[in-house]
C-alpha cells in the first residue's frame, strides 16, 4: 500500500512538474501574441526573377555593377569576346532559363563568368543576362530605396526556380523534391502559418486573382503548372486545402483592402501579386504599381504606424549577378535578389549590407512574435532587424512619387528682389507723402461755402 | 500765504474765464477733444466689427490664394512648394504679409492685417470728409464707411481690394487736397498713390480715367502739364516693382499668361450682377442720401462732387462693361458714396427751409432720425452678414468658406504627406492646398488653356490618374456642387467607380426654416484606390 501511495505521490509529482520542465523551452515561445518591437503587422510581397544587379546595379553606394566587368561569350574562349552590363531600354525580354543546372553554369564554382554562356548553350539570348534596369525603369522601386531600406546583399535562397525558394519562404526548407511540387503535396512539413496558428497570431496569405479551385490536386489534369500553384506553397498541402481554419485565411487580394479600411490586417501577410508579376516576359511596371497601390493602402490605413512591408523576389530568373552567393548547405544559396523595406521605423535611405535571405523573413517572424524556429535554416538566418530605428516615434506617412523623373528646375523667385522692389516702393512712397504732409498749406480755393467749422454752426 | 493774497489769487481766478484767449484756447481744446474723441469712437466701432469673429471660419479661395503667395514668398514650408509666387496680381499686400509670415503663417494674423489696413481706410474717409466738406462730414462719412456692410465684408478678408481701396481713397485725398491747395506736392503725392493703387491691385488703375475725367472736366482747376508728367513719372515709378520683380525674380512668363487670361476668360456672372448684388451691400439709404444730395445741393455743387462722383463713375461702367465681374471690385465707390451721403446729411437739412419756422429744432430731431436709422440699418446688416453662414452654399467674395479650415486641417492630419486630392473646382482645392498641405486639383479645370487660371493644373483624364495611384482622395463639397451639378456628380461617379470610401465628413450647422439646427455635411472625404 505504501508503496501504491508513493507511486502515486511521484506520479503525480511528476505529472505536474514534468510538463513544467518540458514547457521551459515552449513556453518562451507562448507568451502570448504580442510582438517583440511595435511592428505589429508584417506584411511581404514576394515578386519573381530578378536580380539585385539587375535592378539595382547602379544605384549609387551599393554593391552595384563594376565598370570593369565584361561576362565572356563563351567559357570555350574567355578571351574571345565578352558582354558588359548595359541598359535594358526598350528591348524585349525573355524568360531566361534558371534552373539549377543553369545556376551551376552561371556559378561556376564562385568565378560567376558563366552567364551568357550557360543561356547560349540553350540557344537563348545569352547577352539579355547583362541587361539591366535603372531608376527610369523602375522609379518606383529607386524612391522606395531612397526613402526607406534596400538590402544589397539579400540571397534567394535556393540556387533555383521558384518553387524551392517559396518552400524556403514559408517553411525553411526545400520541400521534398528540388523545385517540384510532389504528386502528394509537400505532406506535413511544417510552415509559418501552422506556428502562427497554434499561437493565435492572425495571418493571412494574400492572392491577386485568386482562383479557389486551383491547387496541387488539380495538377493531374492539367498540362501546365499554373502560377498559382507555383507560387503559393499552401495550395500544395492538404491541411491547408481541407482545414477550414487555415483554408479560410488564404484569400482573394480584394481583402487586403477590406482589412486595411476595417483594421483588421493581420499580425503576418503574405502576399502574391498575381496579374502584376514581374516575371518576364512581364514589365516590373506592372509590379510596380501594383506595390505602389499596396503601399498607398498601407499608409492611409491606422495600421501603418505599426507595419513593416518587404518587397523580394523569389530567385534571379537568370539574369547577371557580381556577386558570388555563399553555399550554406547543397541547396543555396542562389543568387542575390532585390529587397527593399518599407516601415515607419525604417531607416531613411540605407543601404543594409546584413547577409539575409528568405529565411530571414521568417527569422524576423518568428522573433518578433516568439515562435522558435522551423528548420536549420531559419534558425541560423541573419534577422535585418538592423534596417529598423525603434528608438523614435513612427515616420508618418509619406507617398512615394512613381516617377523618377528630375523636376524640370524649378525658377525659384529671386525673392530679394520682391523684398527690395516693394520695399523699396513703399520707402519712396512714404518719404514722398511725408514730404507732401510737411509742406505749407496754402488754400487756394474755397469755392465751397461755408468750409470746415463754419457749416456745423447753424 | 495772507488774505490778501488769497483775494488777489481769487481775483485772477475769476478773471480766467474772461481772458479772450484763454476762452478760444478752451473752447477749442473742447472742440479737437470732442473730435478725437468722436473719431476715435468711430475707429474703435470699425474695428471692433471686423474683428469680431474674425477667425470663426477659415479662409475662402481667394484669401487661401493670397495668403499662399505670401508664404510662397516667406518660404514657409510646404506652402511654398504648392503655392506659386507669381500670379495675377501684383504684390503689394503679398509683400506685407509674407513681412508677417517670416514669423509663422497664421490665417488671423493675415485678417487682422487687412483689418488694420480697412481701419485705416476708414481714417482717410474721415479726413478726405473733413477737407471736402468739413469735421462733421467726415466724421459722419468715417461712420457709414465703419459699418457699411460692403466695406466691413471685403475688407475683413485677405483680399487685395481692401489694400486697394486704402490707396485709392489716399489717392482721392492726395488730389482733393491739390485741388483746394494748388500745391502741386500733393498732385505727384496723388501720382504715388496711384501707383501703390495699381501694387496692391492692378485694375485700381482704371481709377486714372477718373482723374483724367476730373481735370478734363474742371475748368477752375489748373494743372500745369510739367506737374502732370511727374506725378505720372512718380506713378510709373511706383508700379515698377511689379514689372522688376517679374523680371528679375523669374515670373514674366506667368504674368504674361495671367494677362492673355483675364483678357479672354469668359464672363462668369450675368450683367446685372452688380445691380442685384452690390447696393444692398452698400446700403439702399445711403445712395438715396448720395444721389439726394447731388440734386438737392445743385446750387452748392463745386469740383467736389465732381472729383466724387468720377471716383464712382469710372470704376462702375469699367465692371460693368468688363466680363468678369466679382463682387468686390465695386468696393473703390464705397468711400465718395459714404462721402456724398454724409454730405447730404450734414448739409442738407442745414439749408435753410422757408416753410419751416421752427428750422433749427426739425432739422436736429431729422438729423438724428435718418442718421440713426442709416447707421442702425447698415451696422445690422453688416452684423448680419459677419455671422457664419448657415445655409451651406456660398458666393465668393463674401467671407470665409464653412468647414473649410476643418477639412484642411484634418486633411494635414490623417492623409499621407504627397497624397494627391482631386475636388469638384479649383476654389475648394486652394483652401485644401493652403490648410492641408497637400496638393489638390480640381476636375472643373478646363483642358484648354485659354479657359483656365494659369496656376490651375487641369485634370485631362481623371479614371488614368485614379489607376495610375496619381489621385488618391476625391473631395466632395457642397459650394462646389451648388455651383456646378455636373462635376459634382462627375466626382461622385469617380469615387463609385474607384471604391471610395468615406473618411471624413465636415459638417455645419445649419438652421432650417423651422429655427431647428442640423449638422449638414458640407465636405465629404473619399480615399479611393484603383
Amino acid at each position: 500500500m505504501k508503496h501504491i501511495k508513493l507511486i502515486a505521490s511521484l506520479l503525480i509529482f511528476f505529472s505536474i512538474v514534468t510538463p513544467l520542465f518540458g514547457a521551459t523551452d515552449v513556453s518562451a515561445f507562448q507568451s502570448g501574441t504580442t510582438p517583440k518591437t511595435p511592428i505589429e503587422h508584417f506584411i511581404v510581397v514576394m515578386q519573381q526573377n530578378h536580380t539585385f544587379d539587375n535592378y539595382f546595379g547602379t544605384y549609387p553606394g551599393a554593391n552595384g555593377i563594376s565598370k570593369d566587368i565584361c561576362v565572356p561569350v563563351s567559357l570555350s574562349n574567355e578571351k574571345a569576346s565578352c558582354v558588359a552590363p548595359y541598359k535594358i531600354t526598350n528591348e524585349p525580354i525573355s524568360d531566361l532559363s534558371h534552373s539549377d543546372v543553369i545556376f551551376a553554369k552561371q556559378f561556376q564554382n564562385g568565378k560567376m563568368n558563366g552567364f551568357v554562356d550557360a543561356l547560349n548553350s540553350l540557344n537563348q539570348n545569352g547577352t539579355l543576362t547583362m541587361g539591366y534596369y535603372d531608376d527610369q525603369d523602375i522609379p518606383y522601386y529607386w524612391n522606395l530605396a531612397d526613402e526607406y531600406v534596400l538590402f544589397d546583399n539579400y540571397f534567394s535562397s535556393a540556387h533555383t526556380g521558384s518553387i524551392t525558394n517559396r518552400m524556403f519562404w514559408v517553411s525553411g526548407r526545400a520541400g521534398r523534391e528540388f523545385n517540384r511540387i510532389p504528386e502528394g503535396g509537400f505532406g506535413d512539413i511544417p510552415t509559418i502559418f501552422d506556428k502562427l496558428q497554434e499561437r493565435g497570431i492572425s495571418w493571412k496569405f494574400y492572392i491577386r486573382n485568386y482562383d479557389p479551385s486551383l491547387n496541387f490536386r488539380k495538377l493531374k489534369e492539367l498540362d501546365y503548372l499554373p502560377p498559382q500553384i507555383q507560387w503559393v506553397p499552401l495550395l500544395s498541402f492538404d491541411r491547408f486545402l481541407d482545414d477550414p481554419e487555415l483554408s479560410s485565411r488564404i484569400v482573394d487580394f480584394s481583402e487586403y483592402y477590406k482589412d486595411l479600411e476595417n483594421g483588421t490586417l493581420p499580425a503576418v501577410s503574405y502576399v502574391l501579386l498575381l496579374g502584376a508579376t514581374e516575371h518576364p516576359i512581364s514589365d516590373p511596371g506592372l509590379g510596380e504599381k501594383a506595390t505602389q497601390t499596396m503601399l498607398q493602402a498601407l499608409m492611409q490605413s491606422d495600421s501603418w504606424k505599426s507595419s513593416a512591408f518587404l518587397l523580394t523576389y523569389d530567385d534571379w530568373g537568370g539574369w547577371y549577378d557580381h556577386v558570388p552567393p555563399p553555399q550554406v548547405d547543397d541547396r543555396g544559396y542562389g543568387f542575390r535578389v532585390p529587397s527593399l523595406l518599407i516601415s515607419p521605423y525604417a531607416r531613411k535611405g540605407q543601404i543594409d549590407h546584413t547577409l539575409l535571405d528568405h529565411t530571414s523573413i521568417l527569422k524576423f517572424i518568428e522573433e518578433n512574435w516568439n515562435i522558435p524556429p522551423l528548420a536549420e535554416r531559419d534558425a541560423k538566418a541573419n534577422n535585418f532587424t538592423s534596417a529598423f530605428d525603434f528608438s523614435g516615434s513612427p515616420r508618418p506617412p509619406v507617398f512615394i512619387a512613381a516617377t523618377r523623373e528630375v523636376p524640370a528646375p524649378r525658377v525659384e523667385p529671386r525673392r530679394i528682389v520682391i523684398y527690395a522692389a516693394y520695399g523699396a516702393a513703399m520707402l519712396f512712397a512714404f518719404l514722398i507723402l511725408v514730404r507732401a504732409m510737411t509742406a505749407k498749406e496754402n488754400i487756394q480755393r474755397s469755392s465751397y461755402e461755408p468750409t470746415l467749422h463754419e457749416e456745423i454752426k447753424p | 500765504m495772507n488774505l490778501r493774497n488769497l483775494s488777489i489769487l481769487r481775483e485772477r481766478l475769476t478773471q480766467l474765464p474772461k481772458n479772450p484767449t484763454l476762452v478760444r484756447w478752451w473752447n477749442r481744446d473742447r472742440e479737437t477733444t470732442a473730435r478725437i474723441v468722436s473719431v476715435t469712437l468711430v475707429m474703435c466701432l470699425a474695428a471692433g466689427i471686423r474683428v469680431w469673429g474674425l477667425n470663426q471660419i477659415g479662409f475662402n479661395t481667394d484669401e487661401a490664394v493670397y495668403s499662399g503667395q505670401a508664404a510662397a514668398i516667406a518660404q514657409a514650408p510646404v506652402l511654398s512648394d504648392i503655392f506659386p509666387v507669381f500670379r495675377a496680381h501684383p504684390l503689394l499686400f503679398q509683400f506685407l504679409l509674407a513681412l508677417l509670415f517670416n514669423f509663422g503663417v497664421s490665417d488671423l494674423a493675415a485678417r487682422l492685417l487687412a483689418v488694420a489696413i480697412s481701419v485705416a481706410t476708414v481714417f482717410i474717409v474721415y479726413r478726405l470728409g473733413s477737407l471736402l466738406y468739413g469735421e462733421y462730414t467726415g466724421i459722419l462719412a468715417a461712420l457709414i464707411l465703419a459699418v457699411m456692410p460692403y466695406h466691413v465684408v471685403v475688407s475683413r478678408q485677405v483680399l487685395l481690394d481692401g489694400p486697394m481701396v486704402l490707396c485709392s481713397t489716399l489717392t482721392l485725398y492726395l488730389l482733393a487736397r491739390y485741388a483746394l491747395t494748388g500745391n502741386p506736392i500733393w498732385l505727384h503725392a496723388a501720382g504715388i498713390g496711384m501707383g501703390l493703387t495699381f501694387l496692391a491691385k492692378e485694375t485700381g488703375i482704371i481709377l486714372i480715367g477718373a482723374v483724367y475725367s476730373f481735370f478734363a472736366l474742371s475748368r477752375d482747376i489748373f494743372v500745369r502739364i510739367q506737374d502732370l508728367i511727374i506725378s505720372f513719372v512718380l506713378m510709373v515709378l511706383m508700379i515698377l516693382p511689379f514689372p522688376i520683380s517679374l523680371w528679375l525674380a523669374g515670373g514674366s512668363k506667368v504674368g504674361q499668361q495671367y494677362l492673355i487670361w483675364q483678357l479672354f476668360r469668359r464672363p462668369n456672372h450675368t450683367w446685372d450682377f452688380y445691380l442685384t448684388t452690390v447696393p444692398g451691400q452698400i446700403g439702399i439709404l445711403v445712395i438715396l442720401l448720395a444721389i439726394a444730395g447731388l440734386l438737392l445741393l445743385w446750387s452748392e455743387r463745386t469740383w467736389r462732387e465732381r472729383l466724387l462722383l468720377w471716383w464712382i463713375a469710372v470704376p462702375v461702367v469699367f465692371f460693368q462693361i468688363w466680363p468678369t465681374k466679382g463682387y468686390q471690385y465695386l468696393l473703390a465707390i464705397a468711400p465718395p458714396i459714404a462721402i456724398l451721403a454724409s454730405r447730404t446729411l450734414i448739409r442738407w437739412l442745414w439749408v435753410e427751409n422757408p416753410f419751416s419756422r421752427s428750422k433749427q429744432l426739425s432739422t436736429t430731431w431729422i438729423r438724428a432720425l435718418v442718421g440713426g436709422i442709416l447707421i442702425i440699418t447698415l451696422l445690422s446688416s453688416s452684423w448680419q452678414t459677419i455671422q457664419p453662414a448657415t445655409t451651406g452654399t456660398f458666393i465668393a467674395g463674401t467671407g470665409g468658406v464653412p468647414g473649410g479650415r476643418e477639412a484642411g486641417e484634418w486633411i494635414q492630419q490623417n492623409i499621407p504627406g504627397q497624397a494627391t486630392l482631386l475636388t469638384i473646382g479649383p476654389s475648394m482645392a486652394n483652401i485644401l492646398q493652403f490648410y492641408g498641405h497637400r496638393k489638390a486639383l480640381g476636375l472643373s479645370v478646363s483642358p484648354n488653356p485659354l479657359h483656365r487660371n494659369p496656376a490651375y493644373e487641369s485634370v485631362n483624364n481623371p479614371d488614368s490618374d485614379i489607376r495610375s495611384n496619381n489621385i488618391q482622395y476625391l473631395v466632395w463639397d457642397s459650394y462646389s456642387a451648388g455651383r456646378s451639378s455636373f462635376f459634382s456628380d462627375r466626382l461622385l461617379q469617380l469615387a463609385a467607380r474607384f471604391n471610395g470610401r468615406v473618411v471624413h465628413t465636415q459638417t455645419v450647422t445649419v438652421t432650417l426654416e423651422d429655427g431647428t439646427k442640423v449638422e449638414k455635411p458640407v465636405i465629404i472625404v473619399y480615399m479611393v484606390h484603383p
